[in-house]
């Protein structure tokens, strides 16, 4: 019920967490059917693959960024030290990791524009965050442990 | 999980799919509009199509359990300003969405002809792609989106 009575200076700060959210997801889930059509049409899988890595580039590292800056925002305005919830331990989680995830996607998105066997992993990694980023919201909207 | 949550989730489910498909169907579009070969254009027309997937299905979950959500809490009514203007920003990013999704799917359908023919690049596709018709229509069916998201979180006149 937090979502219902929150202070209204909190909401800007939401705003831009859940808009980078959502851009993030809308991100990587371009990245998902642009690597997955490289696997199925190989004729067109160099120029799928460029447009891929183009997004990441362009559009989903840009909006991880507005999402982790809008969780912090809000998170030093919930003033909820020291405990630290279930749900933000696993918004937690999944946003940090994310970091490691876009690195990793950055490094076989580079790589599979000659190496079509980094193309079929940066797919797996890539549907594999557009499921953790669905756990994420899943946890910020449900809140388990609170 | 309590029902509320379950609620909550399921609503906020749908926003995701919706304006998640909104990014995806922009993202691709705006390639597809700096491409020039025919079936490179297809390709990325013809991923909209999971775009345009999400949305519808996005749209549904959010009036569907935002309406839900609005009918079970005693603090919310139906007659609450913020709750009808989202509800009429519903139904105008639908209609404009769809009307700019028409236009796209023409253009889809005459990359994959000219696609299956000899690939050469077209100007009328050139046109087609970059038509300041769908991109307004589209557009405008995006901010209409943006705008409930607006309401969801600053719920002005709710009073909490």
């Amino acid at each position: 019920m937090i979502a219902l009575i929150r202070p209204d200076s909190w909401n800007f700060p939401l705003f831009v967490h859940v808009f980078g959210a959502i851009a993030l997801f809308g991100g990587v889930g371009t990245l998902v059917l642009l690597s997955f059509a490289a696997e199925r049409m190989p004729a067109q899988g160099v120029f799928a693959r460029r447009v891929a890595f183009g997004t990441l580039i362009t559009v989903v590292w840009p909006a991880y960024v507005v999402m982790r800056v809008g969780a912090q925002w809000i998170y030093s305005r919930e003033d909820l030290h020291p405990d630290f919830p279930t749900w933000i331990a696993i918004g937690v989680g999944v946003g940090d990791g994310g970091i490691v995830v876009l690195l990793l996607l950055t490094l076989l998105g580079w790589l599979m524009r000659r190496r079509p066997r980094a193309g079929t992993l940066f797919a797996g990694l890539a549907g594999i965050y557009l499921v953790a980023l669905g756990v994420a919201w899943w946890a910020m909207t449900a809140r388990p442990g609170s | 999980m309590g029902k509320y949550e379950w609620l909550l989730f399921l609503h906020v489910t749908g926003a995701f799919f919706f304006l998640g498909g909104v990014v995806v169907a922009w993202v691709l579009g705006f390639a597809a509009a700096r491409r020039e070969l025919p079936s490179e254009i297809a390709l990325l027309l013809r991923l909209t199509g999971a775009a345009a997937a999400a949305i519808g299905i996005g749209m549904l979950l959010t009036i569907v359990f935002g309406l839900w959500l609005v009918f079970d809490l005693d603090f919310y009514d139906i007659g609450d300003g913020w709750i009808v203007a989202a509800l009429v920003l519903w139904l105008l990013s639908g209609t404009l969405g769809g009307a700019g999704g028409k236009r796209d799917r023409e253009t889809r359908l005459l990359a994959e002809r000219l696609a299956a023919g000899d690939d050469a690049p077209s100007g009328e596709l050139q046109a087609r792609v970059r038509d300041p018709i769908a991109l307004s229509l589209n557009l405008a069916s995006s901010l209409a989106g943006i705008a409930i998201l607006v309401l969801m979180i600053w719920k002005p006149g709710a009073g909490g």
